[in-house]
This record gives C-alpha cells, structure tokens and sequence, in this order.
C-alpha cells in the first residue's frame, strides 16, 4: 500500500504542477511548479524501483537545471518579471484555434482515462500487497553496462558534453565592441 | 545485484513530509501568538534607513549564467560518472581493470579538455583582468 | 527490511511477539504497518534531534567564539548558559511577521520550506550506528549529494522574493556559490567511492576500521589530499565563512536573510546550522571511519551500538568545532577570489586525485599504504 500511496502522491504532484506551469501568468511561479513536476518525477521513479534514475532526476535537474532556468529567466526578462506580465491562456496568439482544441481535446480524454484507470485502481487494491515488495539495485547494473555492453554511449556523451561546454560557454560570452 | 526492499524509501518519504509539516504547523502556531501590526514604516524593504529607491534588480551579471552553464556540464558528467566508480573496484577483481580505467580516463580527459578550453579564453573568471589590453578579445 | 532500522528492530524477540500480535488482531500481515509506525516514530525523535542540533549549534557558535575572544559568552540563563536557545526560540517564536509589500508572498512562503526539507531529507541516510541507521539506501551518498541542492534553491528564492537589492545580491551570490563548489564535493566523494565499492554507507565503513590505520583519510595520499578538498567545499556549501558572502553581516546587512522575521528567520538559520552537522556526519563517515570502534568493542550488541552512536557524535562534534573556529579566525573571502578557488585551484585538484585514485586501484586493488609499505 505505501507504493499505491506514494504513486498516487507523486502522480498528482506532477500532474497539478504542470498543469499550474502552464496557466499560471507570473514567469517565476512557473519556475517553482516546475520544480514540483520534476519532484513528483522523481517519485515516480522510485516506484518503480529506479533509485539510480531518481537520484539523477534529483541531482541534475532540481540542483542544477532548475536553477540555471531561473538565471535564465533573470536575464531576459529584465524588469518586468516582478509583474504579472505574462498573457493568459487564451490571449497568446495562435492559440485558440482548431488545431488547439483538436489537440486539447485528444489529451483530456488520455487523461481522463488514465484518471479513471486511477481511481479504480486504488480501489482495487486496497488490501492486496501488505508485504513489502522487493526490487534490484539498479545502480551497478547501470555501472556494468555502461562499461560493458554501451561503452561507446558512455564515451559519445563526454564527446557530447564538451561540445555543450563550448558552444555555451561561446553563446554566453559578452559581444566584442568593435 | 542485491535484493532491496522498497522499505529503504519509506523514511525518506515519512520526513520530507514531516519537514513540510513542521515548517507549516510552526508558522501556524506562531501566528497565534505573534502581535499584528503593520505599519508603512514597517513594510518597506530594509535600505539603510533611506527610503528605498528604484526596483531591486537593475544590471544582471552574465557570468552567473555562464558560471550555472560549466556546473551543469560537470553535473551531468557526474551523475554519469556515479554507476561507473561504483562498480570500478568490482570490474578490476573481475580482471578487467585496464579496459574500464581507459575508459574512464577517456571520459574525464575529454571534459578536461573542455575546461582547460574555457579556462583559457577566460569563461571562468569572475571579473574581467585588468592586465589585459582592451581589444583583445574575451 | 534489512536495511533499516525497522530491520534492526525486528531481530528482536519482543518486535516478533509485537507484530504476531497486531498481526492476529487485524487480520491481515501487520508488519508493514508496524513497520511506518516505527519509521514514522524515529522520523519525529530524528526531528527533534535535529532540531535540538541546530539549536545547540548556535549556542556552541557563540560559546565557541566567545572562547576565543576572551569573554565569557552567554552564562546567564541556566547553567553555563545552555538554556540560552529555548530562550532564543521563544523570542524568534513571539516575533511580528513582517512581510514587504512588495515582495513575493508565494515565494516567501517557500523558501524556508525547500530549505528545512533540503536538509531534512539527508537525515534519513545518517549513519549513527551500525543497526541504528534509518534507511541504508544504496544510492545514499547520491540521494544526499541530490537533495541538499533543495536547499540552494530555497536561499536564491528567498533572497528573490524579499524584492531588496540587499537580498537579491546575497540570493544570487549564495547560489553561485553553492552550485559551484559542488563539483569539488561530488569528486572527492568519488574518490572515497572508487575504494568502497560501493554508495550506501555500509559498504563505505565496512572498508574502515576503528584505528586510524584504517580510515580513508591515511588510506592513500589521494585521499588524504580529497579531505581537504571535502572540507573546502562543505565550508562553502553551507554558506560558513570564510565563505559567508551570501549572509555577509558587514557587507550585505545580513544577505538573503534581511527581509525574513521571526519563524522564518529561525528555520533558515536552523537550516544551516543543521546542514553543518550533516556534512560533518559525512566528511566523518567517508574519510575518518564513521561510528567505528578500534577493536570493534562491543560487536553488534545493544551496549556495541550505544558506543558507536556514541563515537559517531564524539567525531562530528569534533568536525563541528573545527567548522566553528575556521569562522572565527579567517576573514571573508571576496568573490572573485571565492571563485578562483574554487575552479582554478579546487577542481582541478579533484580531477587529479580522482585519475590518482583510479591508476591506484588498477595497479593495487584496494591495499592502502601500510599494507604495502608492511608487507
């Protein structure tokens, strides 16, 4: 019952903070139910016996990605992100046609389904699994394979960070006054 | 390969809700006992006892995005390098020693060089050096 | 079950008989109940000891320092002044919240929160003694490392919210500082982890043993060099000076922390306080052998673990002093200066004692010094 609790917990932490990211209209509240979506991630990683993932899910993106996006948004925004500047919903452009809604539609009945596919879940399986279930550590299988069998993936993303580096750290760079 | 429990979560989820909760119920029960009374004075933000002038960020440095940009690189690069440490004592009693530390030599050689690049053109120092003449590039 | 505490317990006779009898009473297999029960207990006992920490933390900061400055420090309430922060708590209790009109009141709401559970959330993974060790999670050392960037995040926040350029400039520096002096810290960790074997911190100590011969600090003399490197980057982590620039009390007013009163002032001081303790438990668990005894007095018997706990408390109380007389003798550093450091001269030597330590153990396997200079 504690993965039920911790599923459901965690599924509604992701799904309200994402939902609050978008209909929000203050840039930097958008910043903060981003960092609840990506907790509740994180917990549904431990659900599913990924502590490795979740562990990485925490490190990279809570302690860093987060907050570079919150530079990001200090540095652009300039003087207006103390204000409510961002248009709702239905006033930014492009928004409120066919396709939207189309689309709109599709993903409301995903999730009323998987809503429903909840609720009878729990209430199904209330009292099924009171022993604690078991799973594997996954932290040395990752550290095998990616020694072993996916050795060229785990080099090709050095090759690949280094170009990341460089190509930020050129981006960044203030523009020479000529 | 060892068989763990999803028991080792339970307390890490038990106390970040207690640590939520103890915030929550503190402040609560403070504002019991806590005196109200605002007052303009009060309100303002604290300058020294001037009343405060202008809006509180005016000129953001670029060098704490680029700063927040060569941490993320090193984040991601150890957050890979995490599983590999873990298990390079194992492979090396296993016999396959030299192959996983040329590996993990490559790995770290090619960030390497990636910081030895942004060190060199000056990305990791926090204010511009004096001695350098102004029309060299940065 | 067997790693944690609720394992510990259940070796006992008395827990069986317990959890037989819930068991016969309710129906159905009680022993995950019991179990939550019993986590959900030593969650709240770890609450108070942790608060109970922070608060002696600052009442050993001022007794501490006021050693050093020759004067007596506070003395007067209770004996040798130790009531002194229940009387500091009642008067950050009993203070008026004052909130700016200008700032962000959602976000004021939330720093001190994301700050108390950042520091929280490492405690499940303390290693007190060897059956008292709440959860022994296998990635521990990277669910801590992970979670306590909670608490970065919660001080740029609140240095955003107040909306003062005093807490704005203390927020952003405080968060520079802490997400760049994790590198150092991530990678004397690996260094550690490359001779256990392993991340929870039953592989890293059973590697060590109780003498002095045996812990990581004289294992290798990279390792030797990676405490150091540790200790740098903890100092800094957890905003103590000579890193304190993003609280600096004579250049920013008091930083992040100008605008936030009473409560919420005591949790982000707590959480400091508490965050110092919780780097000192790790820097003393990776490299000075944790709640180990020499000669392993006792074994796993209950008096065997009342003296590692003891142990354990002996050696972060040890670190904890350290940490506190490093405040009062050296000056702030500037910022470039703090920079510098940290990624012209502490990176780079990390990266050194981690190639160091990977060449040594191909060639030597796990053998430390002594074993091959003695044999």
């Amino acid at each position: 019952m504690f993965l039920q609790v911790v599923f459901i917990l965690s599924a509604l932490l992701t799904v309200v903070s994402a939902v609050m990211v978008v209909f929000t209209r203050h840039i930097m509240y958008a910043a903060v139910y981003l960092l609840g979506s990506l907790i509740g991630v994180a917990g549904l990683y431990l659900t599913l016996g990924a502590d490795t993932l979740a562990a990485t899910q925490l490190l990279v993106y809570v302690g860093g990605i987060l907050i570079i996006m919150i530079f990001a948004i200090m540095l652009t925004g300039g003087q207006d992100f103390m204000k409510n500047s961002r248009k709702s919903f239905l006033q930014v452009p492009f928004m409120g046609n066919v396709k939207t809604y189309v689309f709109g539609g599709l993903a409301a009945l995903v999730m009323g389904s998987i809503g429903t596919k909840l609720i009878m879940n729990v209430a199904d399986r209330f009292s099924e699994h009171s022993e604690m279930l078991s799973y594997q550590s996954t932290i040395e299988v990752i550290g095998e394979a990616l020694v072993t069998d996916h050795v060229l993936v785990f080099e090709i993303s050095s090759v690949l960070l280094l170009g990341a580096l460089i190509g930020a750290a050129t981006i960044a760079r203030p523009i020479k006054k000529q | 390969m060892i068989p763990y429990n999803f028991d080792v979560f339970m307390p890490v989820v038990i106390l970040l809700f207690v640590g939520v909760a103890m915030v929550v119920v503190a402040l609560i029960a403070a504002k019991i006992f806590r005196p109200h009374n605002p007052n303009k004075i009060k309100n303002q933000e604290y300058e020294c006892g001037e009343n405060p002038i202008g809006v509180a960020w005016s000129v953001f440095n670029v060098r704490f995005y680029v700063i927040g940009l060569i941490f993320i690189i090193f984040d991601v690069e150890s957050a890979l390098m995490f599983p590999v440490v873990t298990v390079f004592r194992r492979m090396r009693d296993q016999g396959m020693g030299g192959v996983v530390l040329i590996e993990v030599l490559l790995f770290i050689l090619i960030l390497l060089a990636g910081f030895a690049y942004c060190w060199r053109r000056g990305d990791l120092d926090w204010v511009k050096s004096y001695k350098r003449p102004e029309g060299e590039s940065k | 079950m067997e790693h944690t505490i609720v394992g510990y317990f259940l070796q006992f006779e008395i827990m069986k008989n317990l959890v037989e009898m819930a068991s016969s009473t309710l129906g159905f297999n009680a022993s995950s109940i019991i179990a939550f029960i019993i986590f959900l207990t030593a969650s709240l006992i770890l609450l108070l000891i942790a608060a109970t920490i922070g608060g002696l933390g600052t009442f050993a900061e001022r007794k501490i320092s006021a050693d050093m400055q020759m004067r007596p420090g506070p003395n007067r309430v209770g004996p040798y002044g130790i009531v002194q922060m229940v009387a500091d708590f009642i008067k950050l209790f009993l203070k008026e919240d004052i909130v700016p009109v200008n700032a962000d009141r959602f976000l004021f709401y939330i720093a001190p929160i994301l700050a108390i559970v950042g520091v929280l959330g490492t405690f499940a993974v303390l290693p007190i003694s060897s059956g008292l060790i709440i959860s022994d999670l296998n990635v521990a050392l990277f669910y801590a490392v992970g979670i306590s960037s909670l608490v970065g995040l919660g001080i740029f926040l609140g240095g955003y919210a107040s909306n003062s350029k005093w807490s704005m400039l203390g927020g952003m520096r405080g968060a520079a500082q802490i997400v760049s002096y994790e590198i150092p810290v991530i990678l004397s960790m690996f260094t550690v982890i490359l001779f256990a074997g392993g991340l929870s911190f039953g592989a890293i100590l059973e590697n060590q043993s109780g003498g002095p011969i045996g812990w990581y600090l004289f294992h290798n003399p990279f390792t030797f060099i990676a405490f150091f490197v540790y200790f740098i980057g903890i100092l800094a982590e957890t905003n103590r000076a000579p890193f304190d620039l993003p609280e600096s009390e004579s250049e920013l007013v008091s930083g992040y922390n100008t605008e936030f009163t009473g409560m919420r002032y005591a949790f982000f001081a707590l959480a400091e306080y508490m965050e110092v303790f919780v780097v000192a438990a790790f820097a003393s668990a990776l490299f000075l052998g944790g709640y180990k005894i020499p000669f392993n007095i006792g074994g796993d018997s209950l008096i065997g673990q009342v003296l590692q706990a003891g142990m354990f408390f002996t050696k972060v109380a040890l670190i904890y002093y350290v940490v506190i007389w490093i405040r009062w003798t050296l000056p702030r550093m500037r910022v470039d200066n703090l920079m510098t450091l940290c990624w012209k001269y502490l990176t780079p030597i990390a990266f050194f004692n981690l190639i160091g330590s990977a060449v040594w153990i191909y060639y030597f396997g796990n053998k430390s010094m002594w074993n091959l200079i003695f044999s």
